[in-house]
């Protein structure tokens, strides 16, 4: 497929991305651009038979970190791997699990908004399993860090993302009534 | 044996794809026969299929949509190969295997570098004698308008109409003078110093000019004092076309006679070239008999027409 198609193809899951990175429509699409700017221009580094989205992404969070440190406020990245060592947060799962049963019922609008309302490490590691479907290592290669990083911090991604949305139970429960 | 606790850590492992072989096995194994362990399994898979399905959290705007197809038509319009130039190219790297020129690995913004670029200037006027008289039976295109303000910008320079901004003999200061004044990087490659051999042209000095509201890179080289003069923009501002497409190296090169000139436009990662000369026969034959032999000759002989 011809590169500048099987670069659209990428289009929405980049620009998703960008808002996971930046949490700004405006400037989602700026560094939507500027991907496919730097793209283009490192087209012939490209290795044949690579992972196109891959390394889209890695050119995209690179542009992200840039833009930052343009800023001179370099990038404000919370250390989340020290947080919440408990558990994950498991109910008594031998018996029916009325979470999962509710969390069914959801709109997608609101899973959507709690992932948006997780900390940007949660948010951004969970966009890239649970969305894009990039490996461990891929992941790790992106984000510059051992693959048992990215394991144990999407574990604590997706316990916050189950804590919250279970958070939002009563009022749904409210209504259900 | 594995046990429950060890089951629990793994979970995710296994939905994610992350356990193969015996791992994989073993929890499958354990799964199957403990109850709660099959449980948590199962919830943490409805869960994840619940987070999963909603996805795409956002999609593009059809207006930035259309922006980036604009961006990505105007940086890649690359030009497609004819099945014959196609055929030619797979001759050539047939020929070359295993015996590829030392800059082939190149991987510079100028890597078809001048000195390749000349090479293959050789290879094409030894190629391209056949395309005069097509041009008489008008089966070639016309110039493209980079290639004719090429061929203008060498012609006044020539004259001494237009003189150059820098006089270096040293790629690498003429790189970094270019630095900043150009929407994109230009990377002078410094071959024959590096590989030790006989210096077949100079390196003379450098100018911008300009070219539909742009800046592009103007460098001037002697070969045996014919001048030679190379013109860089970006893929954005020009893409070659017109004159003999002949294909080499995995590009597609476009050879033009404008004005007694002859003039060899070229497209490779994002930039846009045009090589410039007017080589004399007898020059450029002793250039082959400097390469007879070598993998350059093989080169040069492997752009030769195939009766």
């Amino acid at each position: 497929m011809e590169f500048s198609q099987a670069a659209l193809d990428y289009l929405d899951a980049l620009y998703g991305y960008a808002l996971t990175l930046t949490h700004d429509q405006g400037e989602a699409e700026d560094l939507v651009q500027d991907t496919y700017l730097r793209a283009v221009r490192a087209f012939g580094q490209l290795v044949p038979n690579s992972n196109l989205k891959s390394w889209l992404f890695v050119i995209m969070r690179n542009a992200w970190l840039n833009q930052l440190r343009h800023r001179q406020s370099g990038p404000h990245f919370i250390d989340l791997d020290g947080e919440e060592n408990q558990a994950a947060g498991w109910t008594d799962h031998r018996m029916p699990d009325p979470h999962i049963l509710y969390l069914r019922k959801l709109e997608r609008a609101e899973i959507a908004a709690a992932v948006d309302s997780l900390p940007r490490l949660y948010r951004e590691i969970i966009v890239l399993r649970d969305f894009e479907g990039f490996s461990y290592q891929e992941i790790a290669t992106m984000l510059g860090c051992p693959a048992g990083t990215v394991m144990s911090r999407l574990g604590r991604a997706r316990a916050k993302l189950r804590r919250m949305l279970k958070a939002w139970q009563p009022a749904r429960a409210a209504k259900a009534v | 044996m594995i046990d429950c606790k060890e089951i629990h850590d793994r979970i995710a492992l296994y939905l994610d794809e992350e356990l193969e072989g015996s791992e994989r096995a073993g929890f499958e194994a354990h799964v199957q026969s403990c109850g709660a362990c099959h449980a948590r399994l199962k919830s943490e898979r409805e869960f994840l299929g619940v987070v999963r399905s909603a996805k795409p959290l956002h999609t593009a705007s059809p207006e930035l949509r259309g922006r980036m197809e604009e961006l990505l038509g105007k940086y890649l319009k690359l030009p497609v190969a004819t099945p014959s130039l196609r055929r030619q190219v797979e001759y050539s790297l047939r020929l070359g295997k295993g015996s590829l020129p030392a800059f082939a690995n190149f991987r510079t913004l100028i890597a078809a570098s001048a000195f390749v670029a000349i090479l293959v200037f050789l290879g094409f006027w030894l190629v391209t004698r056949e395309s005069t008289y097509k041009d008489r039976e008008g089966l070639i295109a016309g110039p493209s308008e980079f290639a004719l303000m090429a061929a203008d910008t060498h012609l006044r320079h020539v004259r001494g109409q237009l003189p150059l901004e820098i006089d270096s003999h040293a790629p690498q200061e003429i790189s970094s003078w270019f630095k900043d004044k150009l929407p994109f990087s230009v990377k002078l490659p410094n071959y024959q110093e590096s590989s030790g051999q006989e210096k077949l042209y100079q390196l003379e000095g450098a100018r911008l000019v300009g070219y539909k509201n742009d800046y592009a890179a103007y460098v001037a080289y002697q070969m045996r004092d014919h001048p030679i003069s190379l013109v860089i923009t970006s893929n954005a501002v020009a893409t070659p076309s017109g004159g003999q497409e002949i294909a080499a190296k995995g590009l597609v090169f476009h050879y033009d006679s404008i004005n007694g000139f002859k003039v060899i436009t070229w497209a490779d990662r994002g930039l846009t070239y045009a090589l410039v000369s007017n080589l004399e026969e007898r020059g450029q034959q002793s250039c082959v008999v400097c390469h007879h032999g070598t993998n350059d000759r093989e080169f040069i002989e492997s752009l030769r027409p195939r009766s």
